[in-house]
């Protein structure tokens, strides 16, 4: 049973760009599969490394970061020091054996609600490729 | 080193001086604290002095302070003086130019495990005997992983400098790539096997004078991160955590897997983040404390093939 | 009793059918008690494990109760470990800190169930100590590498074979009927006497720690606290590898409407050991916490059971990160003076 569920993703989308993106592709009515679980966070230069890891720890098997493009950020630079830091981490999930795949990073604006629906589509195909994610990082359930 | 530690005594440049002295252990000395020109004539300096002093800097705030550094541990005093952890001026550098640190399980695994009762630290290595046996070790057999490839043994900051300037190593991350080059599999496996050891004393955390977070994120539980039982995967947790949160700080000193009671393989971790670092941006922690911090800034033009989509 | 070497495989393999067997290995550099695997024979150097068998009987993590909410109320469960377990090759100092432990755990006004199921199950076969180290004082803390304090059996390597000394009905019935066993004659038990004479020659001078308690009464504000935990950088491998330390915490750890109450081990030399929901920290810097530290072992371990929580295993001084020697913090504090 565990074997074959389906994926889950989880998805910190910023709040100025890509979870309006989000919106704007369930009110255009695109099709896109139902995995992604979003978490709206004020900018990608809020995320912190340890919210990856808590993801991947409580179950889900691939993680999205996406915000502003370059340049649009709200905060000016928040996009810009996220990708500099997601870099680094990635490289640093991947050196320890978590899969490529299993984290990513993306620009969506807030009128790209069709990038939205095709990432979207994208990512849980990778997901399914990958597995479910049995890692060490995964807590064992149980005493 | 003697001297200089006396003469700043006695002129009252300062009023502790926080070297080594000879621990209680063969193989061992120990952070020493000399406040009067007799201790410092305790003081000593030499391959064995595994633990980064820097450390101890940040619990004394009256005092002023003579500090003595190996060529690494001044770069993590440059690491929290860009951090505004230190004031310049109350610290005095004695400074002392370093060719490597010995690694006291690589002499254990050299002698077979066998107790070592006794040693002394040569022109070229140290001599160790215990019951039925007396070996003459050279100080490249059993370095640390991180003094290898050493390009900084003179300290890039000081006062007071004891002894001549050493040659640069060159840099050597072979270690971190043959890792890169095994099999995902094998690394997280690899991985598994140390995080499992570890018993979360955070003994890594409380030697590295670049952590000096009020409250850790391993204490905190508001959120509560990681269960404070040490399974592989909090362990694995933690030791992701930390590395990250020295990404762009770390300067290789090493302290940490040294202090580590259960050997865990920490430097792993940390240089690949190095390594990284350099690479990725050409950057390079602890030489300059007017250099900008590597996470909190960017470049326009950083590398980003990695998006998602293009 | 008598056992050849060659017969102890044996014997472990037949213990595997009831018991499982923990013995102390080395594997890359790092030791420590592991299950023994049926059919794998055995392979026994009566290590300084670097981490005690402490937590075979008191485990650095382990659940209390867990809970689930439930539409008709809450679903509640205890979790004992009844795991029979036998203990092999353990070290007279280690088996002396489980009778420390049990002080703590199994006193009269609270029993502690948890471990108290573990102990019952427990067998303990000791080994001598042939070859103390330099590091070890056991015998300035009323052991001795022959210590048979705690212990069900312990076994004395005489080269090709054990003698056996049977210490308690747990130990006699472990190896009563088993061919593996002969009966010792007077002949091995002089081996044994001398060499337990040539071990204790081995030990260091005893540290005279008589008039230990009487100082720490007396110094609680003396100055020599101010100097002497001044390297200590305040972690927890002093705490973490005493086979004596007992304190823990209890923590939980909730998952939607289920969780778990962990007990996990904990050291006074951490800040949060002590600190107040208020944010008031009466221990605040590393000399209270050092002191506490001392303090409990040899001070109010003594007050409450008359002995010394030290068995003198000597791992907080090899592992210690700055050679925190605690032989040389009891000759400073007896002596009064910092070094």
């Amino acid at each position: 049973m565990a074997e074959d569920r389906e994926p889950r993703i989880v998805g910190f989308l910023c709040n100025w760009c890509s979870y309006a993106a989000a919106d704007l592709a369930g009110m255009s009515r695109f099709h896109y599969p139902p995995h992604l679980c979003a978490i709206r966070v004020p900018c990608t230069g809020r995320m912190n490394p340890l919210f990856v890891m808590s993801a991947l720890r409580r179950g889900a098997d691939a993680v999205l970061i996406a915000g502003c493009h370059p340049g649009d950020c709200h905060y000016v630079s928040g996009n810009l020091t996220a990708r500099r830091r997601f870099s680094v981490f990635r490289s640093l999930l991947e050196f320890a054996g978590v899969e490529e795949g299993r984290l990513n990073l993306t620009w969506i604006s807030a009128a790209e609600g069709k990038r939205f629906a095709s990432l979207s589509t994208q990512l849980t195909q990778r997901a399914k490729e990958l597995g479910p994610y049995k890692g060490m990082l995964r807590k064992r359930i149980g005493v | 080193m003697r001297q200089a530690a006396r003469r700043l005594l006695e002129e009252n440049t300062v009023n502790l001086v926080i070297g080594y002295a000879w621990g209680t252990l063969p193989l061992r000395t120990a952070p020493f604290f000399a406040r009067t020109p007799a201790e410092a004539d305790r003081l000593v300096y030499n391959s064995l002095c595994e633990n980064n002093l820097v450390k101890y800097l940040l619990r004394y705030s009256k005092e002023k302070l003579g500090l003595v550094v190996k060529g690494c541990d001044a770069r993590s005093l440059v690491v929290l003086l860009r951090e505004n952890q230190v004031q310049r001026d109350r610290v005095h550098i004695i400074g002392v130019p370093c060719t490597g640190v010995i690694d006291r399980r690589k002499v254990m695994e050299l002698v077979d495990g066998q107790e070592v009762t006794g040693a002394e630290v040569t022109v070229e290595g140290i001599v160790v005997r215990g019951e039925g046996f007396e070996k003459d070790i050279k100080t490249d057999e059993v370095l640390c992983v991180s003094c290898r490839g050493c390009k900084y043994g003179t300290p890039v900051l000081y006062d007071t400098l004891v002894g001549e300037e050493v040659r640069a190593r060159e840099e050597n991350f072979g270690d971190i790539r043959a890792f890169e080059a095994l099999p995902p599999s094998e690394r997280e496996a690899y991985f598994a096997q140390e995080m499992a050891k570890c018993i979360r004393c955070y003994a890594c955390r409380n030697v590295c004078p670049l952590c000096y977070c009020t409250e850790c994120f391993v204490d905190s539980s508001r959120p509560q991160w990681l269960s404070r039982r040490p399974a592989t995967a909090d362990n694995f947790f933690f030791h992701l955590g930390r590395a990250y949160h020295l990404a762009g700080r770390c300067v290789d000193c090493g302290a940490c897997a040294r202090a580590c009671p259960v050997g865990v393989d920490l430097m792993k971790l940390n240089r690949k983040l190095i390594k990284d670092a350099k690479d990725l941006f050409g950057y390079e922690a602890g030489l300059d404390p007017g250099q900008p911090s590597l996470l909190s800034t960017f470049d326009p033009n950083d590398p980003e093939r990695f998006i998602l989509g293009g | 009793m008598i056992i050849r070497k060659a017969a102890v495989a044996k014997f472990l393999d037949g213990l595997l059918k009831e018991y499982a067997v923990y013995i102390p290995r080395r594997r890359e550099g790092y030791s420590e008690y592991t299950p023994l695997d049926p059919g794998s024979g055995y392979f026994w150097q009566g290590l300084n494990t670097q981490k005690p068998p402490k937590e075979l009987l008191f485990p650095h993590g382990e659940t209390l109760y867990s809970y689930r909410l439930r539409s008709d109320g809450v679903e509640l469960r205890t979790h004992f470990d009844e795991e029979k377990r036998v203990l092999f090759g353990i070290r007279p100092c280690d088996a002396k800190g489980f009778c420390y432990l049990d002080r703590v755990f199994t006193r009269q006004d609270y029993q502690d169930v948890y471990y108290q199921t573990r102990r019952n199950n427990t067998v303990l076969i000791g080994l001598a100590c042939l070859a103390p180290t330099t590091t070890c004082f056991c015998t300035s803390l009323g052991g001795g590498p022959f210590d048979t304090e705690g212990l069900d059996l312990l076994w004395v390597d005489l080269g090709e074979r054990y003698a056996v000394r049977v210490l308690a009905p747990k130990g006699e019935a472990l190896i009563k009927g088993r061919p593996e066993f002969v009966p010792a004659g007077e002949a091995d038990w002089q081996a044994v006497r001398e060499l337990e004479g040539g071990a204790l020659g081995k030990m260091a001078p005893v540290l005279d720690l008589s008039g230990l308690k009487k100082r720490l009464d007396e110094n609680y504000s003396d100055s020599v606290w101010d100097r002497v935990f001044e390297k200590c950088i305040g972690c927890a491998a002093c705490t973490y590898l005493c086979p004596t330390c007992h304190c823990f915490d209890l923590s939980y750890e909730v998952e939607g409407s289920q969780g778990l109450c962990v007990r996990t081990w904990d050291s006074c030399a951490f800040p949060l050991f002590t600190l107040h929901a208020s944010g008031h920290n009466p221990r605040p810097t590393g000399k209270e916490r050092f002191r506490q530290r001392v303090m409990h072992k040899f001070r109010y371990f003594v007050e409450n059971w008359g002995v010394m929580s030290c068995v003198g295993c000597g791992r907080c001084i090899i592992h210690c990160p700055v050679n925190l020697d605690i032989r040389d913090v009891l000759r400073q504090i007896i002596a009064g003076v910092s070094a």
